[in-house]
């Protein structure tokens, strides 16, 4: 049976034009040809030219001046480069911001205001406190797909002089993202999302916003990021972001929200006992076209995940167990209130390669495996209201 | 990918007893007439596993089981079922976590708990019919 994946909103498959990029970059550093982008000379220039080709590309794809982007080694290096300027200051994040925020925030805020989120994962963006001097609002949940309204949120900061930032992670390639039409000061991006490699991601910094590096001990990147360039995972970043641009990507993923959807609806209809975490229909711009969280009474989470995988169809679950302790999604806590109905989750999440077959591939097995771990469960079912 | 590194996050027999878990108790749990049992875990946390005994002279003539959990809870035990039935209660109370990760080829470190939590239930079972 050919594997469905539908987790790639862990990581999207290489981009053969990305994988194209870095090889020839590759074989210039075999040969010498490509040196450290910092040096002067022949080599040190040609990876330099690499890299800022690579910044127009990314620069291009979200509307910033390539001036703008400072490359990372990752969306979490990203959010906690922005917590970092605030380091002592009054912090607003939303409840639901990814891991890489929520911590950085903590350790970083002199004082933090969490937001609450509706049973949608919206932010209830008219309890941004008036004296933040920061807030962040991711542009789109990461486990529930939820598009946040970061134009209202901008809105509200505008009267107050707070800096907005928005970790844009799951939301690039899949929605139109325009870091002059939204007006705010910083967004957080990453390569892998978008079918670029693992390793480096870009901090969108509006010219004239603060700043202050994270990381010291260099003048690359402009001052604002210490560490010798790197040329190869900027030319796969570069010609992802590229292809993206080139491809109309957003676009193609108005097919694939209408394959997200009807998944939905199949599961709710075929599945007994499920239920929706988040948004129902992606065509109706509230949530991304990609991602679909759904809840199954009485199954867990990692033992649905592992049943599916046994059956070829790849996807994820909410619940991290760490450390001998299972902690149950903060996101779907924040939505639910209910445990759970949080370890009880899988997250669904289509790329551009996934078909109308795919779709079929997993509710020709998902039933059989809910079925099957209801009738193993402890937890008796409740009939819905 | 090389010759060593395994596909599944957890070795072959914890797979197998997950994918075809022994002894569990279908459906409606009164169906079962069982002379004792005992939970331990709270689906709150994401684990809850109940076991269901029928006792003869002393002995585990049966072993049903029903658990809510992830793949290591449910395979620990179905594990656990296999290594009880047929023991006395004394005995039954000597099947610590340890037999139980061994008993599966071993366990990943931060589930070993999922074992422990099935020799609780075990253990839960036999006090309440003892008493």
């Amino acid at each position: 049976m050919k594997t469905t994946y539908l987790d790639y909103a862990a990581t999207s498959p290489l981009l053969p034009e990305a994988k194209e990029a870095m090889i020839r970059v590759l074989d210039g550093m075999e040969n010498g040809q490509i040196g450290n982008a910092s040096s002067l000379h022949y080599a040190g220039q040609n990876a330099k030219n690499i890299i800022e080709d690579a910044r127009k590309n990314v620069a291009q794809l979200i509307g910033a001046d390539p001036a703008e982007i400072i490359f990372t080694s990752g969306g979490t290096e990203s959010n906690n480069t922005v917590a970092n300027i605030f380091r002592g200051q009054k912090i607003a994040i939303s409840s639901i911001e990814h891991p890489s925020m929520l911590e950085s925030a903590k350790a970083y805020a002199g004082k933090l205001a969490i937001l609450p989120v509706d049973e949608q994962g919206i932010v209830q963006w008219q309890q941004i406190p008036e004296d933040a001097d920061l807030v962040s609002i991711m542009l789109a949940n990461n486990e529930l797909g939820t598009i946040e309204p970061i134009t209202e949120v901008k809105k509200r900061c505008k009267n107050y002089n707070t800096f907005v930032h928005s970790d844009a992670t799951q939301a690039l390639g899949k929605i139109h993202i325009n870091v002059k039409e939204l007006g705010i000061d910083y967004l957080t991006i990453s390569a892998h999302k978008i079918g670029g490699p693992v390793g480096i991601g870009a901090l969108y910094v509006r010219k004239g916003s603060a700043f202050k590096p994270l990381l010291l001990g260099g003048h690359q990147e402009d001052r604002r990021r210490a560490g010798t360039s790197n040329a190869l995972l900027a030319a796969g970043f570069g010609a992802a972001a590229k292809w993206c641009w080139n491809n109309w990507s957003c676009k193609k993923y108005l097919q694939i929200a209408k394959l997200r959807d009807e998944l939905c609806k199949r599961v709710l209809n075929e599945v007994p006992y499920s239920s929706l975490n988040g948004f129902e229909k992606a065509e109706n711009g509230n949530t991304l076209p990609n991602i679909l969280n759904m809840s199954f009474q009485a199954a867990e989470g990692e033992s649905i995940q592992l049943y599916l995988d046994a059956d070829d169809v790849i996807v994820s679950t909410g619940s991290a167990c760490a450390a001998g302790d299972i902690q149950p999604s903060h996101v779907l806590m924040a939505i639910s209130g209910d445990a759970e109905v949080a370890h009880s989750s899988i997250r669904f999440s289509l790329g551009l390669d996934t078909t109308a077959e795919d779709i079929d591939h997993v509710m020709a097995v998902l039933p059989k495996v809910i079925k099957r771990l209801q009738e193993i469960s402890t937890i008796k079912i409740k009939e819905p209201k | 990918m090389n010759e060593n590194s395994q596909p599944f996050a957890y070795s072959e027999i914890v797979k197998e007893h997950f994918l075809n878990p022994r002894n569990f108790l279908m459906g409606d749990e009164s169906a079962y007439s069982h002379d004792a049992e005992g939970v331990v875990g709270n689906p709150v946390c994401g684990d809850q596993m109940k076991m269901f005994l029928q006792i003869k002279d002393d002995k585990i003539t049966d072993v049903k089981w029903k658990t809510y959990g992830c793949a290591s809870a449910i395979a620990s035990t179905s594990a656990l079922s296999e290594l009880a039935k047929g023991k006395t209660l004394d005995e039954a109370l000597e099947i610590g976590p340890v037999e139980i990760a061994d008993f599966l080829g071993g366990l990943p470190q931060h589930k070993f708990h999922c074992s422990v939590l099935g020799h609780e239930a075990l253990a839960a079972a036999i006090q309440n019919y003892r008493s």
